[in-house]
């Protein structure tokens, strides 16, 4: 898998929890709060990714993690770690 | 006995409700007067189910876009039916009492309470299905939505209310229980309006079986209440919403109310069974006609819990004869539940909604399945709806564990008052 594609697993999985968000706002240097996800929202989106990538890891590891582009790139070592 | 610290009337200023039957008033009032039960596709295995429900198509319908936050109408599209369903009648309630740019009540004035509990038993067993094996990818907003009071928050954000608010339980008593609660918040002067919402008790496969397995539940899928060929209940779904002010408060906003609801009273049986009790119907009937100032002769109407239970039925006849008395062949008796089903926690609500629209629309809705009353005696509404102004009714409501509730709600003649 790609990080491209990481990164499209992510951001579909933000609209899936932010449906009425433009897509295009969905940018690396964002965080997800900044786009108006609350903790319980983050979480889920967060989660369903896991779930797409088949990844289990504890969601408290991706609490240092501070903009999408860092989450990709986490996600996208934790892919390729397998 | 509850006293009332303030003397002045109670009002139904905004309704708002959803069922199998009709989405929204409108189509609810028009369905109630021609009284054929949800058919298909809604009526499914003998379950009276709320197919396909948009809500947001159902706000827009209203006109409501505007009322709704982005943040509240994005998180709506996720939520689970009951709590889409309360959504739905609780803005349509707030938009039917002019509350949503009326700034005569202060955020902190207004109170709230969700009628209902066990709201969504249907997502928690769908979620146990999907996730059972493999738990860690649950979503972490069951959290939220695994309450009951979850309903309370969003409502809460969705209708700006900052006063006092919770959730009431009386399993299918719940809506009437809400709705002395809410009686108790404005005459308290602990609240100066208040939304009450009956809410919809989602079942999962286990609870309908379990209800199937007790014998409570029609196993032919024919809701006939107070017939002699009467099983059992039909599950609906639904909910309901009334807004209660002060006569003097709608006074003051130009309101013209539905009704008043002049009072009610809920009783216990000191029995946890399911076993209904004609002392404690008859007991509860009268404490909420006294609480309300009226004699059994001055009422004209009584919506009946009426879920064709074999025994409930029988016990709330044997209630409501003994009540009554002499008066009892001349009040007009009809239930709702022929039409929408049992909606469980909701019903009661709905009832009152049905009831109030009723009284306004001067008709009385047939009791679908109603062919030969189970006892001479009664004066049902049969098959066809009839033309009617009751003046004081009776709103029923009785709930598994002793629960036995009644509400008063009386017409107004707005020529009269206005």
């Amino acid at each position: 898998m790609t990080r491209a594609e990481v990164f499209a697993v992510v951001q579909n999985n933000i609209l899936e929890v932010l449906p009425d968000l433009d897509p295009a706002l969905i940018e690396e240097s964002k965080s997800m709060r900044d786009l108006g996800a609350n903790s319980i929202d983050r979480a889920d989106i967060i989660i369903e990714t896991m779930q797409q990538l088949t990844l289990t890891l504890k969601i408290s590891n991706f609490s240092g993690i501070s903009n999408i582009g860092g989450l990709v790139d986490f996600l996208f070592a934790q892919t390729n770690a397998r | 006995m509850p006293s009332a610290p303030c003397n002045e009337d109670v009002v139904v200023t905004g309704i708002g409700i959803t069922t199998a039957l009709g989405i929204g008033v409108d189509a609810f009032t028009r369905a109630l007067r021609l009284g054929d039960p949800a058919s298909p596709p809604s009526h499914s295995g003998g379950l009276l189910l709320i197919r396909d429900f948009n809500l947001l198509a159902f706000w827009n319908s209203l006109h409501l876009a505007k009322d709704v936050s982005p943040s509240v109408r994005q998180a709506a599209r996720r939520a689970p039916l009951s709590l889409q369903l309360s959504l739905a009648v609780a803005l349509e309630a707030w938009q039917n009492a002019g509350l949503f740019h009326d700034a005569f009540y202060a955020p902190e004035q207004a109170a709230l309470i969700v009628a209902g509990h066990n709201l969504n038993l249907r997502t928690s067993y769908e979620l146990a299905e999907k996730y059972c094996s493999r738990l860690d990818y649950l979503p972490a907003s069951h959290a939220l939505h695994f309450m009951d009071t979850d309903q309370v928050g969003f409502l809460s954000e969705a209708l700006g209310i900052r006063g006092e608010g919770f959730t009431v339980g009386g399993a299918s008593a719940s809506g009437n229980s809400g709705l002395i609660q809410g009686l108790r918040q404005i005459t308290c002067r602990n609240a100066q309006v208040c939304a009450v919402v009956g809410a919809m008790t989602d079942l999962s496969p286990l609870e309908i079986h379990s209800f199937t397995a007790a014998g409570a539940m029609a196993p032919d899928g024919v809701c006939r209440p107070f017939d002699r060929d009467r099983r059992g209940f039909v599950y609906g779904q639904g909910a309901a919403c009334l807004i209660l002010e002060t006569a003097a408060g709608a006074r003051s906003r130009c309101r013209k109310p539905l009704g008043i609801l002049r009072g009610g009273a809920q009783c216990l049986e000191a029995n946890r069974s399911a076993e209904p009790s004609p002392e404690g119907e008859a007991r509860a009937m009268r404490m909420a006609m006294t609480y309300a100032g009226v004699l059994p002769s001055e009422v004209d109407y009584v919506n009946t819990h009426g879920t064709a239970s074999v025994l409930g039925d029988q016990v709330e006849f044997d209630a409501l004869s003994n009540v009554f008395g002499d008066h009892f062949p001349n009040v007009w008796l009809n239930s709702t539940k022929a039409l929408t089903g049992h909606c469980l926690t909701a019903a009661g609500a709905l009832e009152a909604v049905a009831t109030l629209i009723q009284m306004n629309g001067g008709f009385l809705h047939p009791t679908a399945g109603l062919e030969n009353p189970l006892a001479a005696g009664g004066r049902f509404v049969g098959p066809t709806a009839i033309d009617a102004t009751p003046r004081i009714a009776l709103s029923n409501s009785f709930g598994f564990g002793g629960i036995n509730t009644s509400v008063v709600i009386e017409h107004i003649e707005h020529t009269e008052v206005f």
